[in-house]
């Protein structure tokens, strides 16, 4: 009897011993996910953990306003998650900062089963040689528009911004509602340089001699605020557009969801939210929804290629699974299945996509008038930085803190000393 | 050797404080001097590891010269601190000589007002910010909604969008969350005063606001004059309230000292700029204090109130 208790006690105890073995030999890493599929990315995730059984993914997130700080600050002090998710246009000042690692290294544990070549925007991640992240989601603006209320106010579909103004006056002037509104805060950023853009004009470019200059005037820039700030002056779009930083603010989305407003701009994941909603509210009703290519000025629409990067923290102890981990994310089924609401950033994915008739207005604009950030990154101003100045220079102005001319001199001025320094 | 008895308190008063004094130079003397060390640097977020350059007093010139200087120090100085802690003060002032008042005593409903008075200063700041973004909201808000029933309004207020309604609408919010506390301290130095003063005041035929001038106030005056500061210091380094309700917009309009140091090193990402600017913002406030020690030093405080 002594015996067996002795034997079980010896096999518990090597089984015990077995299994904190096991314990120790799995492998954790973290990734830090900033959108708001957080339950598909959970699901994601367990699907690649049954694949995966020694490694263990813990999955984080914060809000994309902190995202890039918070990530800066921990690898300067060699913490921070394994995997995480950013802005295309961030990717060239982690590597500055020394915070991820090269793609090429990573590639070393597993190639990418149709080569790095098969991602778009690659000239984003490309640092001193080599590139410091993958090209996970590819995402652009476009214009949307309420169908049912161009209809009422019998305004055609605009496709020029000085149609958008007009068509917005008709469209308060007989129904009283609002016609194009827009995120007039942090991500005035982006239908700013739209404008820009589409009338020849844009912040910063390359000046031939492999330098970079500003790309636009004083008188050009207070243009553009005054084109903009007439919807808030005119009442064309409430004035609390001034506070709102996000196309995806409540704000906005519940106007064209009621139908109170007819013209956005925003990006692919946004639009796909908005469909989403209304469908969900009005089961079996047609969609009143229809997107086109943003607005054109002097010159033809372009939007930005953005969209999101996978990067490799540089302090991470377990290089291999977090690279296991990108790759898996990268895959098409991810797409298909949990990530439904971006576009995957690789052509052999981008050209399997399906678009939904409410969707061409996005599936045109990607394919046939996007471009990238350029010089603002090339420049070593940085994207960021830009963004950061040219918001708070159009705050001054639509808000009627300084003039339009004052704003734009001074905006200038800030994009002058980035630029020097 | 022996040591004298003077000697030997003295090294027991010695040993007993020196753990405070290491906490105080690792939590506090040692951050301030990197902090001001990093503010005649140039380095920058992406530029952690490899650490800045010297650029000696560039970060201070740089700010003190900035178009945008002015703008932001009178934001702080009269906007966020002078007109909130003057309505503070006289609402907390009001508040407690209410409390203190036989009319609630009477109505059997002095603990209740006072429960009711803890409820915004026992609101955490970030659920205050929420709470009013909500009640100021212009499509849905409950304060547009009331003023367009009530036939005030014709069209929603923007309040935090509005450049005529945005600082007052932040005042409300720091009055609303940070009132009560001045409110029960001075309740507190109210139930000090000795009724024996009233009665004397009674006998020399002194009038309610004579009572209150000459007895009630100047033996509130010590707690005053600390709240005061405290309540100075505390608001002109406040980072929550602006950027929770504006993110210093629109545009910049609302932008104090505390958000353009967050601005400047979390989204400019130049960090040593920003420390220059809160050293400017702790020798402000170190003036600002010694001054006000010099005017209403506690000792001649004590001397009012014998």
């Amino acid at each position: 009897m002594k015996r067996t208790t002795l034997k079980a006690l010896t096999l518990s105890t090597a089984l015990a011993g077995l299994m904190a073995v096991s314990a120790t030999a799995e492998t954790n890493i973290t990734f830090r996910f900033n959108d708001s599929e957080r339950e598909e990315m959970r699901a994601a995730l367990d699907e690649f953990e049954a694949a995966n059984p020694d490694i263990k993914v813990e999955l984080e997130t914060i809000s994309w306003k902190d995202s890039r700080d918070q990530f800066l600050r921990e690898s300067a002090v060699g913490q921070g998650p394994d995997v995480v998710h950013i802005a295309f246009v961030w990717t060239q000042e982690m590597a500055e900062a020394q915070a991820v690692l090269p793609i090429e290294e990573l590639q070393e544990y597993g190639a990418l089963p149709n080569g790095f070549d098969d991602f778009i925007a690659t000239d984003l991640t490309a640092y001193e040689g080599q590139h410091w992240g993958l090209p996970w989601s590819a995402d652009t603006w476009a214009m949307v528009m309420r169908t049912d209320v161009l209809e009422e106010a019998g305004v055609a579909a605009p496709t020029t911004w000085d149609e958008l103004l007009a068509a917005s006056r008709t469209i308060k002037e007989t129904t009283g509602k609002t016609g194009f509104a827009f995120p007039a805060a942090h991500q005035v950023w982006f239908p700013v340089n739209y404008y820009l853009w589409s009338n020849g004009a844009e912040f910063i470019s390359a000046d031939g001699n492999g330098g970079y200059d500003i790309g636009v005037s004083q008188d050009q820039l207070a243009a553009a605020m005054g084109y903009f700030k007439t919807y808030i002056d005119e009442g064309l779009a409430p004035k609390s557009i001034l506070s709102i930083d996000q196309p995806h603010d409540p704000a906005l989305m519940q106007a064209l969801l009621d139908g109170d407003q007819a013209f956005a701009a925003m990006p692919t994941n946004t639009y796909r939210q908005l469909l989403g909603a209304y469908e969900e509210t009005n089961p079996g009703q047609p969609l009143p929804f229809q997107s086109t290519v943003m607005m054109a000025g002097d010159s033809a629409p372009l939007t930005h290629l953005g969209g999101r990067t996978l990067v490799v923290n540089s302090n991470t102890d377990e290089p291999e699974a977090a690279w296991k981990l990108v790759q898996f994310l990268a895959s098409a089924p991810l797409f298909e299945k949990y990530y439904t609401n971006q576009f995957p950033a690789q052509k052999t994915l981008l050209s399997q996509i399906e678009y939904r008739d409410e969707e061409m207005g996005f599936a045109k604009q990607l394919a046939d008038h996007t471009r990238t950030w350029g010089a603002y990154a090339e420049s070593g101003v940085g994207v960021g930085p830009l963004w950061n100045v040219t918001s708070r220079a159009f705050g001054t102005a639509l808000s009627g803190q300084t003039s339009l001319d004052q704003a734009a001199a001074d905006l200038l001025g800030e994009i002058n000393r980035m630029l020097d320094q | 050797m022996k040591l004298s008895p003077l000697m030997r308190d003295r090294m027991t008063v010695f040993a007993m404080l020196f753990p405070t004094f290491l906490v105080l130079v690792g939590f506090y003397l040692y951050p301030t001097l990197y902090n001001l060390e990093l503010s005649f640097t140039d380095i920058t977020l992406l530029k952690l590891r490899q650490g800045g350059d010297w650029v000696g007093l560039a970060n201070y010139w740089e700010f003190l010269t900035s178009s945008s200087s002015f703008h932001i120090a009178f934001n702080t100085i009269f906007w966020l601190t002078a007109v909130s802690v003057t309505i503070r003060m006289i609402l907390g002032l009001g508040f407690a000589l209410l409390l203190n008042s036989n009319v609630l005593r009477n109505m059997r409903m002095t603990t209740i007002a006072r429960l009711i008075l803890l409820v915004p200063w026992a609101t955490p700041p970030v659920v205050a910010v929420i709470a009013w973004r909500w009640l100021f909201e212009p499509t849905n808000g409950p304060l547009n909604r009331w003023l367009l029933n009530f036939g005030l309004i014709d069209d929603p207020i923007a309040f935090t969008a509005d450049l005529a309604t945005v600082w007052p609408s932040i005042v409300t919010i720091v009055v609303w969350n940070t009132t009560p506390l001045i409110g029960v301290s001075l309740l507190a130095s109210l139930q000090t005063v000795p009724g024996e003063l009233y009665e004397a005041g009674e006998i020399d035929g002194a009038n309610r606001f004579q009572m209150f001038r000459f007895v009630t106030l100047p033996y509130l005056m010590p707690t005053i004059s600390v709240l005061t500061l405290m309540s100075v210091i505390w608001t002109f380094n406040n980072f929550v309230y602006v950027w929770l309700t504006t993110g210093a917009g629109p545009g910049t309009y609302t932008n104090v000292l505390a958000t353009e140091v967050y601005l400047k090193a979390f989204v400019d990402l130049r960090i040593g700029y920003s420390a220059a600017i809160g050293v400017t913002m702790a020798i402000v406030m170190g003036v600002f204090g010694a001054l006000y020690f010099r005017f209403f030093g506690l000792s001649d405080m004590q001397d009012k109130v014998g």
